[in-house]
């Protein structure tokens, strides 16, 4: 996939969550394409860390701030206690024409991301897209029990009954994911 | 340590004249963890992981997790908004070269400085922001490091010096590449590289020689093409389209291209208002939600072609920059 194309799907996902009511920071965008990346294997590249609520990628969080200057997005703040949107501007939509089987080709996973995170505030994206790294990289076989505690390691401010729930919920979505792929 | 971790001429191509999994925040990594720093380390009492975390940041320290404070310590360093390498770089290259862009009131900047929760959403980590008072400062620092990129940094002709002296050293070092072995890197500085160049710009059988020549006698290439918003709405790639369309009519040891998108974001941050609300800066300040983000995309071109190029361009500009059909870029 190469740059354009890997836009085009960041694209997407912005107007997916804007389109259902998603306030789209871009807390909202690193977590979501976490997802999107690690649950369905879209080869977006992006390299993700564990960092401030969660995982983070700053491959990411500079091709964010490329698409603003190529215009493709732009920041809206918005009223507190909420940081910036991130909405996709006019000139957006020429480069999603052109790449419109790139589109098609993710659609049905960018609309799983979408109906799954939409509405999610930071703290709770934070808990379970820590709890899909603990899965993913830190101990894809251990009990739901263990990868909560490993969680309210990482994340001292997360609570044993948040970390266990978002795991619980974590292992219910990739089920769900595998059956999509 | 920043002085003696950086390759001779700072950050000029580091990326192609370092080996396959090499940047300087590993050669940092490597330095900090050395015999000798492991001595001084010891004597003032902290570990060698202790300094290498805070110095190249959680990007590209991966052995271990950042708690929060070391989140915050990290920042005040390498930072996107308040990192102390920023201030300190703009200020100084700011006064070397002569220039003003680069100033602002950096004491009353540090002043101000306060750790704030970012409270987007119910979240409580702790980033590094500024009281109202130091809005202002804090504009300035941003608008300074737009004026020094886009005026100083990035400028075509700055930038096409570093290419020369890339294609220079990539045909003088051994195998192309900088020694990542920590004495053979700590022993090459500018002075040994200015010696070799000038010594190749004088001597046609030495390697090097045509990019040295450049340098030393002035005879860069000259700027063909630039991003502009009209092209880049057509295409966001134009400037590669350019220059590989260049490439094909003029040969590629004729046409050099230069790329460049400014890095995170940096112009939001948490501030706390004189009745201790904490605000993102985005609200309070019309002066950063307009900050342009700095970008560059140049193509260069042999300055004995360059007039025949300018006609090919302008000739050939709509059809070199229609986006190839999708399936080409699979």
């Amino acid at each position: 996939m190469n740059r354009l194309q890997g836009d085009v799907v960041i694209l997407s996902l912005i107007d997916n969550l804007k389109e259902k009511g998603s306030w789209c920071g871009e807390t909202h965008i690193q977590k979501a394409t976490y997802f999107l990346q690690e649950l369905f294997d879209i080869p977006l590249g992006f390299e993700f860390i564990l960092y401030k609520h969660g995982p983070f990628s700053f491959d990411l969080s500079d091709e964010l701030t490329a698409m603003r200057a190529d215009m493709l997005i732009k920041l809206q703040p918005q009223p507190r206690p909420y940081g910036p949107s991130l909405v996709t501007r006019d000139g957006s939509k020429s480069i999603k024409n052109h790449f419109s089987s790139t589109l098609k080709k993710y659609d049905s996973n960018i609309k799983f991301v979408t109906n799954k995170f939409r509405d999610r505030g930071v703290a709770e994206l934070e808990r379970l897209a820590t709890a899909l790294y603990v899965t993913l990289e830190i101990n894809p076989n251990k009990s739901s029990e263990f990868r909560a505690q490993c969680i309210i390691e990482l994340k001292p401010h997360v609570n044993i009954e948040e970390a266990r729930a978002a795991v619980k919920e974590i292992d219910e979505i990739i089920r769900d994911s595998q059956k999509r792929k | 340590m920043l002085g003696i971790c950086l390759l001779p001429f700072s950050h000029t191509a580091e990326k192609e004249l370092l080996p396959e999994g090499w940047n300087h925040e590993r050669l940092t990594l490597e330095i900090i963890r050395s015999a000798e720093m492991e001595s001084i380390w010891k004597e003032v009492k902290i570990t060698s992981d202790d300094v290498a975390k805070l110095a190249v940041g959680p990007k590209y320290f991966r052995e271990s997790y950042f708690s929060n404070w070391e989140a915050i310590l990290s920042e005040i360093i390498t930072g996107n908004s308040f990192g102390v390498d920023r201030m300190d770089y703009l200020l100084r290259d700011s006064h070397h070269a002569g220039v003003a862009y680069g100033k602002f009131d950096h004491y009353r900047l540090i002043d101000t400085l306060r750790i704030l929760p970012k409270e987007e959403d119910g979240s409580i980590e702790p980033v590094l922001g500024i009281e109202e008072g130091g809005l202002h400062t804090a504009e300035s620092l941003l608008l300074a490091r737009y004026f020094m990129y886009t005026q100083l940094y990035f400028h075509s002709i700055r930038r096409i010096y570093d290419i020369h002296l890339q294609d220079f050293l990539k045909e003088w070092l051994p195998d192309g590449y900088f020694h990542t072995a920590l004495l053979d890197h700590l022993q090459l500085n500018d002075n040994t590289i200015l010696t070799e160049l000038f010594k190749a710009a004088d001597d046609v059988t030495l390697n090097g020689h045509d990019p040295a020549s450049r340098i030393v006698n002035r005879e860069h290439f000259k700027l063909l093409y630039q991003r502009n918003p009209k092209d880049f709405i057509e295409n966001p790639d134009s400037a590669k389209a350019v220059f590989k369309a260049a490439c094909d009519k003029f040969g590629l040891n004729n046409v050099r291209k230069d790329n460049y998108k400014q890095r995170g974001n940096g112009h939001e941050f948490p501030v706390i208002t004189e009745d201790k609300q904490i605000l993102s800066s985005l609200e309070l300040s019309d002066t950063l939600k307009n900050v342009p983000i700095v970008a560059v995309d140049y193509v260069f071109i042999n300055p004995e072609l360059y007039q025949d190029a300018k006609k090919w361009k302008k000739e050939n500009i709509q059809t070199i920059i229609l986006l190839k059909k999708e399936e080409n870029h699979e």
